[in-house]
């Protein structure tokens, strides 16, 4: 675990060259494997309220066809894509008052408060703001069961 | 305003113009293939015909060959904007040999091949600051065609609210309709609105008929209205050749006018929307259209607007050719749940116990069937005021009855009772209790209540906001007189009343909110999201508060069915059957909790469109899933209309999020759904079966 941590932090630096390395790795990690930090979800939080509450609620909760963030119906929507994949959605569509103007490490922030608030556990290394490496974490809805 | 419409028009672009080929097919037009409907193997209104049917007599598809269904073409939207759409809700057309629909966050109007899918022109509106700023943006629900017998026209209304007749051969606009091509809605609707920043919009397909072309308008979601005196949705009726206004219903009535003394205290002035922000209804024999208006301002708060407020939540009856008012049922008195009226009336020519009678039959919210003779205005069997409990919220205004119809029974859940939640397990009931103890529960009509920390922090309701049948509506089967409707029975909305922090933030006494939480504005669907939207400055962190989960150890609080299809008898007033619509989802179906338990399919939790066919009713899953047998994804089903039963499943990328329609073209049927959700960009698909099958089946007359 600390061995893929630091590749990470590495890889930040030189995508696309050192990405493809990482490929033996991409079944094994998913969103219960601490993919962001404790501290990475509370500047999200604060992130969250300012530019999403007004649609997803404040308690995530959606409100009318601005779906939830939390629960069986927002995991049903990400099931088995990564988190690559919905860093893309969040960016090219969301806010919905002002699409794309997030800058993509305040996205990865909102996401992490997402997944605490999901119940996903925090680990020591924050949440990757390039898709290119969040596609190498899968969104898996339930936990899996016991993990070496 | 001149600016305005100079910066527009100009700009409206013809983006392409690939050729167009029914004219070499050799074919002359029928009058009225509008009034023709589906019966020739066509889909040339929104929903197949203009009665809100959405049936057709195909019967190529059935039991026997559903699974054996294929992806025929698929047509992607992400380039019809400025950034792709998630959330594509069109139902196409196809009339004449070739299909239309709307896509994108543009809101482009697109002409395909119905057996191929190319493209055979684009139409876009660019209407920079004005669409940016509308309340309704993406690319809405669909579009209008009509004929002359020569000339043919599609009409749709842009996200900037503005009616536009394109030429359906070529989709450039017809210069001899409104303005070059266009009426203002904004102009003209006997109120002032501002043509850039005024809030009215309008997502779904104006309505054609008898060279009538009906709108309707949409607001911002009312949960958190800026203004309760904010614009009116009058409905507006114009001349198909020409773009003239020919009549204004007052959803809102005027001084003087029927309905204006129920808002006591001259209150009919100080509130807005009571729009028709879904899809009207048309009598073409009889001359009458039936319009189902929404709430007025405030969802959740009515205290600004005392007395029973017409035509808020009400069914009308008017004559198309004049608007006048034939007659009226409002469904809801003092509107205080946000019911709205969500989908199209359907007409019903049924037989109760021997007695033929012309009717009009509503699907709700509520999950009841509103069953009315459509010239009278009678309903079929008794709908009764019964007493409703008295709220204590301050200055509201409370009726003391409600209409509740004696047949058919709801259909879904309408009202939180603690029996509906999760009981899978006695310790799951436990906590859903727990975490519901300081939340109030009860049936329909339980009002709204002020929110306090310590209890009740909001109301619990079912089939209220998101509840029962929503906007994609039900569907009609003319032969057995019987009405497929999908629901939602676990769209749980929970109903708290705040004071807003400041009258800047709303002019309203009390606002949708809870006292454990931040205030904030609610936002609605597609506003601010279309392809000219720019980016307005963030607002200011509302800080405080803390986010609960609603979710029992990640399963739903509300038990299954979380959303079904439900075949009601129009003559008997009877449930024939219902069944869970959609797989079970992935969390509750892998849940660790759950392991050993005999779940059967749940359905999920959405309003879906449904199709039905001379012996199918076809709709797909909402939501995505992953199965053993299959990636993720959703299904497209079939069920056996007369029992019920699944009878075939295909895979989808990603769920339905419009509503299947269906056609004949060149000896195959087809269906086309819109889908789209989660990662996957708003792509519509059409099935068909292969090739070599389709030969041997049974065809229509095209």
């Amino acid at each position: 675990m600390r061995l893929r941590t630091a590749g990470l932090a590495l890889v930040g630096l030189t995508v696309i060259t050192i990405a493809p390395a990482l490929r033996a790795q991409e079944t094994t990690r998913s969103v219960w494997d601490g993919v962001y930090t404790e501290a990475q979800a509370k500047r999200g939080e604060a992130a969250y309220r300012l530019n999403c509450a007004r649609c997803h609620g404040v308690a995530l909760e959606g409100i009318e066809t601005a779906g939830p963030l939390t629960g069986a119906r927002f995991t049903a929507n990400w099931n088995g894509v990564t988190v690559g994949d919905l860093m893309e959605r969040v960016k090219v569509s969301m806010p919905n008052d002002r699409p794309g103007t997030l800058s993509r490490s305040l996205i990865a922030d909102v996401l992490a408060y997402v997944f605490s608030v999901n119940r996903f556990p925090a680990g020591k290394a924050e949440l990757a703001r390039q898709t290119e490496l969040l596609k190498q974490i899968k969104f898996e809805a339930t936990r899996p069961a016991a993990r070496p | 305003m001149r600016a305005i419409s100079r910066s527009i028009l100009p700009l409206a672009a013809v983006v392409g113009l690939l050729g167009w080929t029914a004219a070499a097919h050799g074919q002359s037009p029928k009058l009225s293939l509008v009034s023709e409907g589906t019966r020739n193997g066509q889909w040339p209104s929104y929903a197949g015909d203009v009665r809100g049917s959405k049936y057709s007599p195909l019967d190529q598809i059935n039991a026997a060959n559903f699974n054996d269904l294929e992806v025929a073409w698929r047509f992607k939207t992400d380039s019809l904007g400025t950034r792709p759409e998630y959330k594509l809700e069109g139902t196409p057309l196809m009339v004449n040999r070739v299909l239309y629909t709307t896509a994108g966050t543009r809101r482009a109007v697109i002409a395909l091949d119905p057996g191929t899918g190319e493209l055979l022109w684009v139409h876009g509106e660019h209407e920079g600051a004005r669409a940016a700023n509308a309340p309704r943006q993406l690319s809405g629900r669909g579009l209008a065609y009509w004929s002359d017998g020569t000339e043919e026209r599609i009409l749709y209304v842009t996200p900037g609210y503005r009616l536009l007749a394109l030429d359906a051969k070529t989709g450039v606009p017809v210069p001899s309709f409104g303005v070059g091509g266009a009426v203002d809605l904004k102009k003209d609707d006997d109120q002032d609105i501002d043509l850039v920043t005024g809030e009215i919009g309008l997502q779904s397909a104006p309505v054609v008929a008898k060279d009538v072309v009906l709108v309707g308008a949409a607001f911002r979601e009312g949960f958190t209205p800026k203004a309760h005196k904010n614009n009116k949705g009058y409905v507006r009726a114009f001349d198909v050749r020409t773009g003239k206004r020919l009549w204004i219903f007052h959803t809102i009535p005027k001084p003087g006018e029927f309905g204006y003394d129920t808002w006591l205290s001259g209150s009919a002035e100080e509130n807005g929307n009571t729009g028709v922000w879904t899809q009207m209804t048309v009598d073409e024999d009889l001359g009458l259209a039936y319009l189902p208006v929404e709430s007025p301002t405030n969802d959740f708060y009515g205290g600004h607007r005392p007395g029973n407020n017409l035509f808020g939540e009400t069914l009308v009856c008017v004559d198309l050719r004049t608007g006048e008012r034939k007659w009226h049922f409002q469904l809801v008195h003092h509107p205080l749940w946000d019911h709205d009226i969500s989908s199209a009336p359907i007409l019903a020519d049924i037989n109760v116990d021997g007695r033929a009678i012309k009717a009009v039959a509503q699907p709700s919210k509520q999950g009841y069937i509103y069953l009315f003779d459509r010239v009278t205005g009678k309903p079929v069997w008794p709908i009764e005021e019964r007493p409703v409990e008295k709220g204590t919220v301050p200055g509201e205004w409370y009726a003391p009855t409600q209409p509740i119809p004696t047949k058919p029974p709801a259909y879904n859940r309408n009202g939180v009772l603690p029996e509906y939640l999760i009981d899978f397990t006695p310790a799951l009931k436990a906590e859903a209790l727990e975490l519901t103890k300081k939340f109030k529960f009860g049936p329909i009509y339980t009002p709204p209540l002020v929110s306090k920390v310590d209890g009740p922090i909001a109301l619990l309701t079912l089939a209220t906001a998101s509840g029962g049948t929503n906007w994609p509506g039900a569907s009609y089967d003319p032969e057995t007189h019987v009405v497929y409707a999908s629901a939602c029975d676990a769209c749980l909305t929970r109903v708290g009343l705040v004071q807003p922090p400041s009258k800047d933030l709303s002019d309203s006494d009390y606002v949708h909110g809870f006292a454990n939480q931040p205030f904030r504005i609610s936002r609605g669907p597609g506003e601010n999201a279309g392809a000219d939207a720019t980016p307005p400055p963030p607002q200011p962190g509302s800080g405080g508060g803390s986010a609960f989960v609603f979710d029992v150890q990640g399963l739903p609080i509300i038990k299954p069915p979380y959303g079904t299809i439900n075949a009601i008898s129009l003559d008997k007033g009877t449930i024939l059957w219902q069944t869970p619509h959609g797989e079970t989802p992935d969390a509750v179906r892998n849940h660790a909790l759950l392991k050993g338990l005999s779940v059967p399919r749940t359905g999920q939790s959405d309003s879906v469109g449904t199709l039905v066919t001379k012996t199918l009713v076809i709709a797909g899953d909402p939501q995505f899933t992953t199965t053993a047998d299959r990636p993720r994804g959703a299904m497209l089903r079939a069920y056996d209309k007369a029992s019920g039963k699944e009878v075939g499943a295909v895979y989808m990328p990603a769920p339905q999020s419009g509503s299947p329609m269906t056609y004949l073209f060149g000896g195959r049927q087809y269906v086309v759904v819109a889908v789209s959700g989660g990662p996957y960009s708003g792509e519509y698909l059409a099935f068909a079966l292969p090739a070599e099958s389709a030969k041997a089946g049974p065809t229509g007359s095209r």
